[in-house]
């Protein structure tokens, strides 16, 4: 598999930052504001995405680091903080 | 009339609508007005405007609550095909019936999905007892938002909730023993925000709740549609299904199997406004012909027929998915719930151009069915979801669906399963269920390879040159899906026309499964597919009917929708012996 793979990429380790980073990324896309506009600790509700729409993140996260996760995700970490905190410790385990 | 060739009935023998010809035959036929489940007397039933409870109380009798219950608890429920046979079934006879009594499995799915063992089995026990279960779910100030909810559920000192608040349009609130209700346990709401409790009336303390009465409706004006009021109702911890928080989870999960079942409701009656409207071309004569014999109302009425045949081969095919592609119903039970009743609505208003001004009669012309199934089918559209809710379900499911398009991502035996009618469908495994179709949507996915056999099986042919040109549009949506950029603030026109443009394209894919997983001598009809994809391709095309080109497939329908009514039989692609069925006993087994 070359390294320009285009499919998700599995490396052992994510760093926070990177996860962080990518989710600020996918929700200002979603949102179409600047990333600027997204904070780590604001509940994604209260800044647009609401609780159906969320749902969809488990497939970007699959796209992404091909990690499965529960469609709900975002309704139990429901901000990018917490979100990152839950994908940073379920890629670490894997 | 009917040959043992035709009656695949043998002792033993599974036929997908075995239950149907078995509940028709109970049920007698609707057109003897001295049957309690007739045309006539729930007619007069919906003009005063009153309850059918005699029929209910009948049914209840018959022990058709025992399908409510799923097998492993000792009910009858075995595969979601029996649900969709009895709410059909009764649809057809009359809507209000199927709303009320079936409205009991709404009650109970939230705990066959999300409750315990313990509380299965004591459900189990009550609804075969004849308990009427509802679902309270919308309020007043709120309508189909339900995370707006106010009605809230406190913790007591004693460990278990306080209700206080009031549910709104609630089917069968008030005749209800039990009543399922979703209600705030975080004040700050949200999608976790909120639980289900399984309330029972006669648990708490009079004073505590309270009827709300039930209101007029435009259609199902017999029903109960009324409402709950709390007021520091106390309820056990034990009547909470789930964990305290999963409310919205279950009941999105329940939904992918109702809003599937739904698909019930359209077959049932649109098949019997259909019934109305070819008895009545059969019998009324003009120009010195009869009006079925003439080429603009057969043709109204081939196109009628196609249309439901279209909606019986998706409601097939995704409501035996609910167990065999169980993960992928989140999506399909959005393509079923918008397209079956939006389908319906269009067949019916299409089949009053043929009965014209008898259609708007109360009384008068076949019992005022046709008018009665107009007003009543519009409500299916309405709730448990609304046709815009389910499409932005889907558009919000776009990319998944592209996904699992382009990658090829099939489930070939989940696939086969769903449309391969020779036996009932494996038990639902609930914990299947989940909020969204990660690989997307098998039955679409799976086109390519059906088309490649739909060529090999029928080469050169009519069918095979449409399953082409489907599989052409269906290259080109994709794209267009692919190319609609994903937003969570506003939804633009067109992406509506793309989702409405999938739900097309599931359902002309159904047909094809559908086509090549059964053997030949099971459909009524052999041209059929070609009559259904011609409908449905012009459609997804969006080129306009051209009645020289469509005519001919559409017309040689039209013997077997006229030998199917002539018969008592059911307007479907399967052979299915109705109570008017001739030589059939006309009370059997009641």
């Amino acid at each position: 598999m070359s390294i320009a793979s285009t499919g998700p990429t599995a490396p052992d380790t994510v760093p926070a930052a990177d996860i962080r980073g990518w989710l600020v990324e996918r929700i200002a896309f979603y949102l179409e504001c600047s990333t600027e506009e997204i904070a780590e600790d604001a509940p994604l509700v209260d800044i647009g995405l609401d609780s159906v729409y969320s749902l969809t993140l488990c497939g970007d996260v699959e796209d992404r680091f091909g990690l499965t996760v529960e469609p709900t995700m975002a309704w139990d970490h429901p901000t990018v903080g917490a979100i990152t905190a839950h994908l940073t410790e379920e890629l670490a385990r894997r | 009339m009917t040959t043992a060739a035709t009656t695949a009935t043998t002792a033993g023998e599974w036929t997908p609508y075995g239950l149907t010809e078995e509940l028709e035959g109970r049920f007698g036929d609707p057109h003897d007005a001295a049957l309690e489940f007739s045309f006539a007397r729930l007619g007069a039933l919906d003009r005063a405007e009153a309850f059918p409870a005699e029929v209910c109380r009948q049914l209840d009798a018959l022990g058709l609550p025992k399908w409510f219950v799923p097998a492993h608890l000792g009910g009858e429920l075995r595969s979601s095909e029996e649900l969709l046979q009895i709410i059909r079934t009764l649809g057809r006879r009359d809507f209000t019936v199927a709303l009320a009594h079936t409205k009991t499995y709404l009650g109970a799915v939230s705990v066959w999905v999300g409750g315990t063992a313990e509380q299965a089995a004591w459900l189990a026990g009550r609804v075969m007892g004849g308990a009427v279960v509802s679902l309270a779910l919308t309020e007043q100030s709120h309508g189909s938002d339900l995370l707006a909810g106010e009605l809230t559920a406190e913790r007591t000192r004693t460990g278990g909730y306080r209700l206080d608040g009031e549910k709104w349009l609630i089917n069968n609130a008030t005749r209800a023993d039990l009543v399922t209700v979703l209600a705030r346990t975080d004040p700050a709401g949200g999608a976790r925000g909120f639980s289900l409790f399984l309330v029972d009336k006669a648990r708490m303390t009079e004073g505590s709740w309270r009827p709300v009465p039930a209101l007029p409706t435009h259609g199902v004006r017999g029903a109960d549609i009324s409402g709950i009021a709390f007021s520091g109702a106390e309820i056990p911890a034990s009547a909470r299904i789930g964990a305290e928080g999963a409310g919205l989870e279950i009941i999105l999960k329940g939904f992918q199997i109702t809003r599937t079942l739904c698909s019930a409701m359209t077959l049932g009656m649109a098949g019997q406004a259909l019934g109305v409207a070819v008895a009545f071309a059969e019998r009324h004569e003009l120009y010195g012909r009869r009006l079925a014999d003439l080429p603009q109302a057969g043709r109204t009425l081939a196109e009628a027929y196609a249309d439901l045949l279209a909606v019986e081969a998706v409601s097939l095919v995704a409501t035996r998915g609910i167990h065999t592609l169980t993960g992928e119903q989140s999506a399909v039970s959005a393509v079923v719930k918008y397209l079956v009743p939006t389908v319906g609505d269009q067949l019916i208003a299409g089949l009053r151009q043929v009965l014209g001004a008898r259609a708007m009669l109360v009384a008068d012309h076949a019992e005022g069915t046709f008018q009665k199934i107009e007003r009543d089918h519009r409500i299916v559209g309405i709730f448990d979801g609304s046709t815009v809710v389910n499409l932005n379900y889907l558009i919000n499911q776009f990319p998944v669906l592209v996904r699992g398009w382009r990658g090829g991502h099939t489930d070939p035996a989940g696939v086969a399963a769903s449309a391969r009618l020779d036996a009932p469908p494996p038990a639902l495994d609930p914990g299947a269920l989940t909020l969204y179709a990660r690989s997307g949507c098998s039955v679409v996915q799976a086109l390519p390879a059906a088309v490649g056999r739909v060529r090999d099986r029928e080469p050169d042919s009519a069918v095979a040159a449409q399953a082409g040109r489907l599989l052409v549009l269906a290259g080109e949506l994709h794209d267009e899906l692919a190319a609609h950029r994903p937003s969570a603030r506003d939804v633009p026109e067109r992406a509506f026309a793309l989702a409405r443009d999938y739900t097309l394209l599931y359902a002309a894919s159904a047909a094809l499964h559908l086509w090549l997983e059964n053997p030949a001598g099971r459909w009524s009809d052999t041209g059929w597919l070609e009559a259904v994809l011609t409908r449905l391709l012009r459609q997804l095309s969006g080129e306009p009917d051209l009645d020289d080109v469509d005519g001919p497939a559409l017309d040689r329908l039209l013997p077997t929708l006229r030998r199917q009514h002539r018969e008592g039989l059911l307007f479907s692609l399967l052979h299915c012996e109705l109570a008017e069925a001739a030589g059939r006993p006309a009370q059997e087994g009641s």
